[in-house]
């Protein structure tokens, strides 16, 4: 009788107390207990209306699941049937009512959820703000300390290394440097131009693209690209890593993670800074160049006339000797938030968006810093 | 009797190939509801590789699996997507979600797939935890926090979490002490006695095999080598085989002697 097995196993949960009668009243159990019928089970239990004395029949239960015995025993515990007797019931669907008897207390007791207040979550941040910055002034410390070492000792950097990722950092970056900073000269110019047009003053647009370029944008947009491309890489490598248990590997091997990792990615990326800025400066002003062409009826010649008068070597140096600082803060900020990942996934993609933020909010500060030194020393 | 004696994995000569390796070449075989069957071979004979296969993760080059009457590879995806409530699947290291706190990880099936009344979510959460025998402080604590063999419990408490009719464990014992992996094996083996759960899963451990396991499936040379008790197995005159439960004749010479 294959189909009325089937039939059983699937008819809807029901519980009904037999009709009044001689002896103690039967709570009658049918059809499926299954976690799939849960809320007809918790709605037709809801439902009934418990004498004080009462037992249990479960000959017409199909099958029941430990979800389908939780919902009858907590429902029994909290009506005061917990010592209803069970009959009915076939062997194995008693072990199960009686697996989950035996866990029905704890199984019972709230979970305590955390919450964090206002107050206590102002002052972990700050603690983990305040930390952060310490670690990040500690690494820094050490790392500077390291390339002053390889800078005494040419011999002990690892050469290997350091051309990957100069590889990586400066040849793969230039392409979007070039397309973003000559997209940025094209725009810049015509903004300039739509308001110097209107007094005649073409010309001086040269001027204000070559300074404003070569010695802002060019190493502030650099340094973006950097801190998203090459920052937010170094810490996704180093955090994979560190993981994965290598960064241990290599000190275990009598290696220093900071010769090995580190210092490759510092050096590679300040050296590759500056070529990347002075890519920029190119490229802006190539398309500073189109753009006066064809807007401002200055020609190529005009311009580079123009630019070799008005601007003055000091600006794009300015930019130059900004962009190995902000590749030294970019590249320290990626590997420390990589090394103190903790092994755990999640951890990665944090640490990953903390670099990218810490990175931008630096070098934006530090860039606000020059300006001020270089006012001062009026350079 | 309400029970359903009946096939509820098939696997029908599959093959499988990465480029001109032939990782599994004809492997066939089925599994009654309730038992517990474990899936051995050396390393790089395609045991993860079967599972993932089985249970609808990686495609094999050729066969057919049927998984609780289910064409685990030509089936609907709705029809999949119903079956995949059915069975449960603890990964090697867990898989928890590490975003989420134990009871959270537990919950999202139940969230998803089940309409558990309100009042009783919690309960069942701490149900499957004790299931898997988890203490009830560990639900609100993140994945990072737990040791090895706490992932695991907290993993197969997830894949409990529907009770499914089948359960899958990839190297449920690897990485435990020994003290922890022997209730490991107590705990699978009472899913299977209590809840009468179907439990295939794939191991190295000797004390699984000879204490817990109701079948043994051996997996050699791209096809099933053996397939039976683990008394039937060990009468299997094969090379690795010996050598492979050899390393557990040494180490009962030193206590008691082999029954």
């Amino acid at each position: 009788m294959p189909e009325r097995a089937e039939l059983e196993r699937t008819a809807a949960p029901n519980a009904a107390f037999s009709p009044e009668g001689e002896g103690v009243p039967i709570l009658q159990l049918t059809g499926s207990w299954r976690l799939a019928s849960i809320e007809r089970i918790a709605a037709q239990l809801a439902a009934l209306k418990p004498p004080a004395k009462f037992v249990i029949d479960g000959a017409g239960v199909a099958e029941i699941d430990s979800a389908g015995a939780l919902a009858l025993l907590d429902y029994l515990d909290s009506n005061g049937g917990a010592g209803a007797q069970l009959t009915g019931f076939a062997d194995n669907e008693l072990r199960i009512v009686e697996q989950v008897r035996e866990h029905l207390e704890s199984a019972r007791a709230p979970i305590e959820h955390k919450h964090e207040r206002m107050l206590q979550r102002i002052g972990r941040t700050t603690i983990d703000v305040g930390r952060g910055v310490l670690g990040d002034v500690n690494f820094l410390g050490a790392t500077v300390v390291g390339v002053a070492h390889s800078l005494l000792h040419p011999g002990s950097v690892r050469i290997r290394e350091l051309t990957v990722q100069f590889e990586q950092v400066c040849l793969s970056a230039i392409p979007v440097v070039a397309l973003v900073t000559l997209l940025i000269g094209i725009v810049f110019t015509y903004l300039l131009g739509l308001q110097a047009e209107q007094f005649g003053a073409n010309i001086f647009v040269v001027d204000g693209v070559g300074i404003g370029m070569t010695r802002e944008f060019a190493p502030i947009l650099v340094a973006v690209i950097v801190a998203g491309r090459s920052g937010a890489a170094f810490t996704a490598q180093l955090g994979a890593m560190k993981l994965t248990e290598e960064t241990d590997a290599i000190r275990t091997l009598g290696l220093s993670p900071m010769d090995v990792l580190v210092l490759p990615r510092v050096i590679a990326l300040m050296i590759a800074m500056p070529l990347l800025v002075f890519v920029g400066d190119l490229m802006s002003l190539a398309g500073a160049m189109m753009i006066a062409n064809s807007m401002l009826d200055v020609t190529p010649t005009t311009f580079i006339a123009r630019l070799r008068e008005g601007l003055d070597i000091a600006h794009p140096l300015v930019g130059l000797i900004k962009a190995p600082v902000f590749a030294l803060v970019i590249a320290v900020i990626g590997c420390r938030m990589g090394m103190s990942v903790d092994r755990d996934t999640r951890a990665v993609g944090m640490a990953t968006t903390s670099t990218v933020v810490q990175s931008i909010v630096s070098v934006i500060l530090l860039d606000a810093a020059f300006a001020v030194f270089f006012q001062e020393l009026g350079i | 009797m309400k029970e359903r004696p009946e096939t509820i994995l098939e696997v029908d000569s599959i093959v499988t190939r990465f480029g001109e390796q032939a990782v599994h070449d004809g492997v066939s075989f089925t599994l009654q509801r309730g038992t517990l069957t474990a899936l051995i071979g050396g390393s790089g004979t395609g045991k993860s590789v079967l599972l993932r296969e089985i249970i609808g993760l990686q495609r094999p080059t050729d066969g057919q699996i049927r998984l609780l009457g289910t064409n685990v590879w030509q089936d609907t995806e709705d029809n999949l997507n119903a079956m995949r409530r059915r069975f449960g699947m603890m990964f090697q290291d867990g898989a928890l979600f590490s975003s989420m706190t134990v009871a959270q990880n537990v919950a999202v099936p139940l969230k998803e797939h089940a309409n558990v009344p309100h009042a009783l979510l919690d309960p069942l959460i701490k149900l499957r935890l004790a299931q898997a025998g988890l203490e009830p402080d560990v639900a609100e604590k993140m994945p990072s926090e737990l040791s090895g063999g706490m992932r695991k419990r907290a993993a197969i408490a997830r894949a409990l979490a529907l009770e499914p009719e089948m359960l899958f464990l990839d190297e449920p014992t690897s990485g435990l002490d020994p003290t922890t992996a022997r209730a490991f094996d107590k705990l699978v083996r009472s899913l299977v006695d209590d809840l009468g759960i179907t439990v295939f899963l794939i191991t190295h451990d000797l004390d699984t095999l000879l204490t817990v396991v109701d079948r043994v499936i051996v997996l050699a040379k791209s096809k099933v080598l053996a397939d039976g008790t683990i008394d039937d197995i060990l009468k299997v005159d094969d090379e690795w085989l010996q050598s492979y439960f050899s390393v557990r004749t040494v180490i009962d010479a030193r206590g008691e002697p082999v029954s």
